[in-house]
């Protein structure tokens, strides 16, 4: 039986486009895809192009704000991303997430005054004050069974507390220092971050030759150097 | 002031002529080839009951219909999908009809879906069901249908993936896990999710090699050879049925000639609660969701009081029309053979000139505007317009090809005597 699916496929190659996200993801991503064997010079130059190519193995790159590159491959803009774990939580779209690239760790975790510290559950109306409106209101609402009020913030969301906007926060923490010269402690950790790469549902399947072998190259990479998968 | 009244709401469309033109054929093309697969098309109304879609909350979230009042207070809903209420209509209005009772059906479906990618809140659905059938046969009719639909509609490189949720149900059911962690899994493998599926499956007391295939799930797609694999690897009654069963399948698909455009994925877990077998979906290129998808829904017409297996797919019309369009795969456009002009005196023999090509099956547009020649020809080269036909009298007609720019006299007898082969 002749069962491989993708009938009648040209011979003429696709590009696949991937999308990475702009800001401190950008360089650990390049060096990713550098490692292997994948060009890309174009992109490291700094020029004013929105579509980066490496012609040689047909692929096109383009960077984009980090919280829009989950939209861009669910929708089959982009086959393959790079993005953080806190994005994909936050946007929640329907696509594929297949390595932990391990780098950019941090925790996202639920943080308050130190007098909060195993009393979360007492307190009635809790105001919740986050980045990520989505991710903490998954959390109150399914792991914990609580409504919440949510107010959403786009920056120096430890303040929140201190000037009395809300009584916890839902944030990313890295080292805990912020939180630390603040007075704010964590109270539980939603769930551990780290850039991920994504892939469009339609695209694993379509391209799958392609996107496996640039997924098998870098996780034999991510084993040299003895990160997570 | 109506502050709305120039536009239109957001997520429903205008469909104009060229587009209108091109998926009217194509929902042409799809009915004929339902038809001649047997298939008697139904049309259902677009409102229903809310309880009709309430029976099933997995193909019809609540968040996502449509919903209004009745005079009588009762919820209505937009139909968000045609295969509920075929189900409604075989368990009420042919409950006694022999099986097996195969609907089709083209209709517009309605959901709160977010925008883009082909994605509309008013869309149209093809699709068929087999209905009172639960055989390997039947799963293979609709799986080779939804191939020959997307044939039919002009797309060559397209790719089927077939799943069995019966499967991943029995290795589940041996877990002895929890629903939730049951649920927590399945989303996990829907995601392909290789470290969050590592996470929970090692938290609990699970036997290695269970585990070791549940870490595989995600990656269990490919040629047949991944029944074979997986053969081995389990001895789970349940889950060796549901290989078995798709391994049938695939082979009557081989039989109809189609096996090289489908593959297996074993990780394919949606809507568990609503199929109950099969499961499948059509991917192609340029359109980042499956633009059709179907399977085995054995539970769902007993929900309308008759039990009756059931198997079928839908067609997105809308999606495939944009993956052609992205495929730059050419579709017949709408146009006009010819423009028939005339002077007072020869009005009554270009009625009857039109009558005569529109019975040969011309497109033929009647000038009704009494404009000057030069004019005529303008409009006509506008639209596209390949020739005029202008009638002075019976005796005087003038041909004007608006192409060549060549003009040829002649006499209403002389056009009858040729005849409009050409």
């Amino acid at each position: 039986m002749n069962f491989q699916g993708k009938a009648g496929v040209s011979d003429e190659m696709r590009y696949l486009t991937i999308a990475l996200s702009k800001g401190r993801l950008t360089d650990l991503s390049i060096d990713l895809f550098e490692a292997v064997g994948i060009d890309c010079s174009e992109l490291k130059e700094s020029s004013r192009k929105l579509i980066l190519f490496d012609e040689a193995n047909k692929i096109k790159f383009f960077l984009a704000k980090p919280s829009d590159v989950p939209t861009y491959v669910e929708y089959g803009a982009a086959d393959i991303g790079i993005v953080g774990k806190d994005t994909l939580l936050e946007e929640g779209r329907h696509l594929y997430e297949v390595l932990n690239l391990g780098f950019a760790a941090c925790r996202m975790v639920v943080a308050g005054p130190a007098e909060l510290q195993g009393k979360l559950d007492k307190l009635n109306n809790k105001r919740v004050a986050t980045k990520y409106p989505r991710i903490a209101k998954e959390y109150f609402e399914h792991k914990r069974k609580e409504s919440i009020e949510v107010i959403k913030l786009n920056g120096s969301v430890e303040l929140a507390p201190l000037v009395g906007l809300s009584e916890v926060i839902v944030d990313l923490v890295e080292t805990g220092r912020t939180l630390k010269e603040n007075g704010l402690v964590i109270l539980d950790t939603i769930a551990d971050i780290s850039a991920r790469m994504i892939v469009n549902r339609v695209s694993m399947k379509m391209e799958s030759e392609r996107i496996n072998k640039i997924i098998d190259g870098i996780r034999k990479q991510l084993e040299k150097k003895g990160e997570p998968r | 002031m109506p502050k709305w009244k120039i536009y239109t709401p957001e997520g429903v469309q205008d469909i104009l002529f060229e587009d209108c033109y091109i998926k009217r054929n194509l929902e042409g093309k799809l009915r004929n080839l339902f038809r001649s697969y047997g298939y008697f098309e139904v049309e259902t109304p677009t409102l229903e009951f809310y309880d009709v879609f309430a029976a099933d909350t997995d193909l019809t979230p609540q968040e996502t219909m449509f919903k209004f009042y009745d005079q009588q207070g009762r919820i209505l809903v937009l139909r968000p999908d045609v295969t509920i209420p075929v189900a409604r209509i075989a368990a009420t209005k042919y409950r006694d009809e022999l099986f097996p009772l195969r609907f089709s059906y083209i209709s517009n479906t309605f959901k709160y879906n977010e925008l883009g990618g082909g994605k509309q809140k008013e869309f149209t659905q093809a699709g068929i069901e087999v209905l009172g059938i639960n055989s390997p046969e039947a799963d293979a009719e609709v799986i080779s249908a939804a191939i020959c639909a997307l044939k039919a509609c002009g797309l060559e490189s397209f790719q089927i993936d077939i799943g069995q949720v019966e499967f991943f149900k029995g290795l589940m059911e041996e877990t002895g896990l929890s629903e939730n962690d049951t649920e927590q899994i399945r989303v996990l493998i829907d995601r392909k999710d290789y470290l969050g599926i590592e996470e929970i499956v090692k938290s609990h007391d699970i036997p290695e090699g269970l585990k070791e295939l549940i870490l595989s799930l995600p990656g269990l797609f490919g040629s047949i050879d991944v029944i074979d694999e997986v053969e081995k690897l389990t001895s789970n009654r349940r889950s060796l049925k549901a290989l078995a069963n798709l391994r049938s399948v695939l082979e009557v698909i081989d039989d109809y000639g189609l096996g090289r455009y489908v593959s297996v994925d074993l990780g394919t877990v949606q809507g568990l609660n609503y199929y109950t077998g099969i499961i499948f979906r059509g991917f192609t290129y340029g359109i980042g969701f499956p633009v059709l998808s179907g399977g085995r829904y054995d539970d769902l017409v007993e929900k309308f009081g008759k039990k009756c297996p059931a198997t079928g797919f839908s067609l997105g019309v809308n999606m495939v029309m944009m993956a052609l369009d992205r495929q730059k795969i050419d579709a017949e456009k709408p146009s006009i053979d010819s423009l028939i002009s005339y002077r007072s005196e020869g009005r009554k023999t270009a009625f009857k000139l039109c009558e005569q090509l529109r019975s040969q099956g011309l497109a033929v547009e009647l000038d009704i505007v009494n404009r000057g020649i030069e004019e005529v020809k303008d409009y006509a080269q506008s639209k596209g317009i390949g020739g005029i036909i202008n009638i002075l009298d019976d005796e005087n007609i003038r041909v004007i090809n608006i192409i060549t720019g060549e003009i040829s006299n002649t006499t209403m007898n002389e056009l009858s005597r040729k005849g409009w082969g050409e």
